[in-house]
């Protein structure tokens, strides 16, 4: 760890890199981690259930899912700041407070993804799971189970977004030093001292992040067009 | 039917779309634009709304800027991608001179540095190194730009000066940030902050939210924060518009201009947020 | 305690006044019993309702009006395999022993490769179930349905792709059942041959109803019905030509 710190280190000028990159990585996760949970449950939930309005829920989902982040981060800055209706909870400026942020501007993609993978694949598994003589809970894990690639596909989603944001994390994170520094708030802010090349440096490496996770969900999706070309 | 109205519906409104573009650019290039890179607290004090109109009346040229931290303005004359660059960092300045990037260095006014931040336990005073011994000392919150900015640059000026380590104080955070959003956060934080005294007016003024910041330290004699005007040096980038950049010094150090700025703030905040020094060696 | 006498007598399924409407497609069935412990076919043209009329006994569709009543058969006793059957994307073994999960059992794996290896699916067994052939996959969703004992058993145009000889040892096997425990059986096909010879009593659908109901006899030979007077003839030339 000591050696990837100092090559980190080594690396960028004092900017904070290295804790810059466990931020990103501690809220993406955490956000994902949260967001997944949330947007699954609604998504299975949404396609298990009809009620009056459900159009236009979906609707709103699909337009949710293509919100401006920084929209969102205005909106959480707004609920959060010490004057604000969330005021109380002290977490504006705080990676809790960028975490809340992200799992708004997440949910709803992994929410629409997962809807539209159940729509597809919930009928068919509805009607096996009763030849099995499967009960409501065993038919519920069954489903998670049988979408377990879309469903990381929609996570993975939802991750390559949280580690790619700016504007949210900007606003809610404040980028301070160390502490809510992400690798996006960082590039932006060696951008603004002219310092081009660490910032140019720094993205490859957020490049390289995404190109893992855009491999893992190719690997991931190809697996499910394999299963489907049967 | 429809699927033909949708479609005509869209071509119509892809060409009123292209049409405008072109409008807009074809209003730039009638005139012949400046392009200038300058600080935030310029840009965010709305000192060049104000200017920009007056300058294309008078000279015809139309004013365009980037705001962004003093660094990288200059870094931004360097690399040639503007003609004029207005920041506030002297030894930067002469330096940028010096190495060719630019032509000469006009002074053209000033503001001042002031430290704003809760009422307690700081008393307001002029004694900067009382107020910044104290924060380091009892560990006070305290939101720094951290961007390297003419503003940035000052404060770490003043605790070097005073031989104080602020990263010591763990309540010392920085933002990495413009002005205006450093001091948002030294508002929430309830934290104490160096900022210009520009761009603190017109947040207080401004801001949906009001500031309870209040200033606890002003009017020392080393918080002056002089502004220069340079052009980027033609014979380094032929490209420039160095006629432009020209008319602006000219225009922006004439007596007239110069009144104008003094002027500029004095209605809505009920002082000057600059105060004009064209001609002087400062 | 009942009597065999009286089991024989009574009904697994009865169907009353039942209708079911999809789209354009109407079945009406006014009523259809199927005895407990029999064999019975389900024969008619493409789109007369076989299938319709089988969800509607599994419970996957419910009715628009009408009533069917399931004597003593709770949904862990009922099954229904498809001509196109959804397979767990999960191995082969997974998906034969997941009816036994269902139901809290824990699988004997010596028996579960017995079954396997009597349908030549013995070294397939690790394999990703969707990548067997189709045949395969029909193979293993027989032996899934079969594997946990149902008490009543629908098969629709499971064996249409099969090779003969699986055909026929699933008929073997059908029948082996049969003798030791009675078991409710609904085959579905539109191929006469594979229903006749196992079959206790044949149901005719045409055009969503049941035309007529009897012995396979009674139905194909001694019926004066047209329709069935017409797809009994096409039968003969097709299986004629099949076998020449």
């Amino acid at each position: 760890m000591n050696v990837i710190e100092k090559l980190v280190g080594s690396l960028f000028s004092d900017v904070g890199v290295y804790d810059a990159i466990r931020v990103t990585l501690c809220m993406s996760v955490c956000s994902t981690l949260l967001s997944s949970a949330i947007g699954i449950a609604l998504g299975l939930a949404l396609e298990r259930f009809s009620f009056p309005g459900k159009r236009i829920v979906v609707r709103v989902n699909r337009t949710l899912m293509g919100v401006p982040p920084v929209v969102v981060g205005l909106v959480v800055y707004m609920l959060i700041m010490r004057r604000g209706p969330l005021g109380f909870l002290g977490i504006l400026f705080t990676v809790r407070g960028m975490i809340l942020a992200q799992t708004l501007i997440i949910t709803p993609i992994i929410c629409g993804m997962t809807y539209s993978y159940a729509v597809k694949t919930a009928p068919a598994v509805r009607v096996f799971a009763r030849t099995m003589g499967a009960n409501r809970r065993q038919t519920s894990i069954l489903l998670v189970r049988e979408m377990k690639y879309e469903l990381y596909f929609a996570m993975i989603s939802g991750f390559g977004r949280s580690i790619s944001e700016v504007g949210a994390v900007m606003l809610v994170g404040g980028n301070i030093k160390g502490n809510t520094r992400t690798m996006t708030t960082a590039i932006a802010l060696l951008k603004s001292q002219g310092i081009f090349h660490e910032g140019l440096t720094l993205g490859l490496l957020l490049l390289v992040m995404a190109f893992v996770i855009q491999c893992l969900a190719d690997f991931l999706r190809r697996e499910v067009q394999e299963e489907e070309n049967y | 039917m429809r699927k033909k109205f949708t479609a005509v519906l869209a071509v119509a409104a892809g060409v009123a779309l292209m049409g405008s573009c072109v409008a807009a650019q074809e209003g730039a290039e009638e005139k012949g634009r400046l392009m200038m890179a300058t600080t935030t607290s310029t840009a965010d004090t709305g000192l060049l709304d104000y200017l920009a109109p007056l300058f294309l009346e008078d000279t015809g040229w139309e004013l365009q800027w980037d705001a962004v931290g003093t660094g990288e303005a200059l870094k931004m004359g360097e690399n040639g991608d503007v003609d004029i660059v207005l920041v506030h960092a002297k030894a930067s300045e002469e330096e940028f001179v010096e190495n060719g990037f630019g032509v000469e260095r006009f002074p053209v006014m000033y503001n001042d540095f002031i430290v704003v931040g809760p009422k307690e336990p700081i008393a307001a005073t002029d004694d900067i190194e009382a107020v910044f011994t104290q924060i380091t000392e009892d560990q006070l919150s305290f939101v720094s730009r951290g961007d390297d900015s003419g503003t940035d640059k000052k404060e770490k000026k003043i605790w070097a000066a005073l031989e104080l380590d602020p990263t010591s104080n763990e309540q010392y955070v920085e933002s990495g940030q413009g002005m205006g959003a450093t001091l948002t956060m030294a508002d929430e934080m309830q934290a104490y902050c160096l900022t210009d005294r520009g761009t603190f007016l017109k947040l207080k003024k401004d801001a949906d939210v009001s500031l309870e910041l209040e200033i606890v330290c002003e009017g020392a004699k080393d918080l002056l924060n002089q502004y220069g005007v340079i052009a980027v040096n033609p014979e380094k980038y032929p490209e420039v518009n160095n006629e432009a950049a020209n008319a602006f010094i000219e225009w922006i150090c004439s007596d007239e201009v110069q009144e104008l700025i003094g002027e500029f703030g004095v209605e809505e905040y009920g002082q000057a947020l600059f105060t004009p020094n064209a001609g002087t060696d400062n | 305690m009942r009597t065999t006498e009286e089991t024989r007598q009574s009904f697994a399924i009865r169907m009353r006044n039942v209708e079911k409407r999809i789209g354009e497609f109407q079945l009406k069935i006014e009523d259809l019993t199927l005895e407990e412990g029999r064999i019975h076919g389900f024969i008619g043209g493409n789109g007369s309702g076989k299938t319709t009329a089988a969800k509607l006994m599994m419970g996957i569709l419910s009715p628009d009006a009408g009533t069917i009543e399931r004597k003593d058969l709770g949904p862990r006793d009922i099954t229904m395999t498809s001509q196109r059957p959804y397979l767990l994307h999960d191995t082969v073994y997974a998906n034969l022993v997941y009816p036994l999960r269902v139901r809290g059992r824990k699988p004997e794996e010596s028996q579960v490769r017995a079954l396997l290896a009597r349908f030549g699916l013995e070294d397939k067994a690790k394999q990703y179930a969707r990548s067997l052939s189709s045949g395969e996959q029909q193979k293993l969703s027989m032996l899934r349905a079969l594997i946990f004992e149902p008490r009543f058993l629908i098969i629709d145009e499971t064996l249409s792709n099969m090779d003969p000889e699986s055909v026929e040892q699933f008929e073997e096997m059908i029948l082996d059942i049969q003798k030791k425990n009675p078991v409710t059986w609904v085959i579905i096909s539109h191929r006469l041959s594979h229903v006749y010879r196992l079959c206790d009593r044949l149901h005719f659908f045409s055009r969503g109803s049941v035309l007529a109901s009897g012995t396979g006899d009674e139905i194909l030979f001694k019926s004066s019905e047209p329709e069935i007077r017409r797809f009994m003839s096409k039968e003969m030339i097709r299986s004629g030509s099949a076998e020449s």
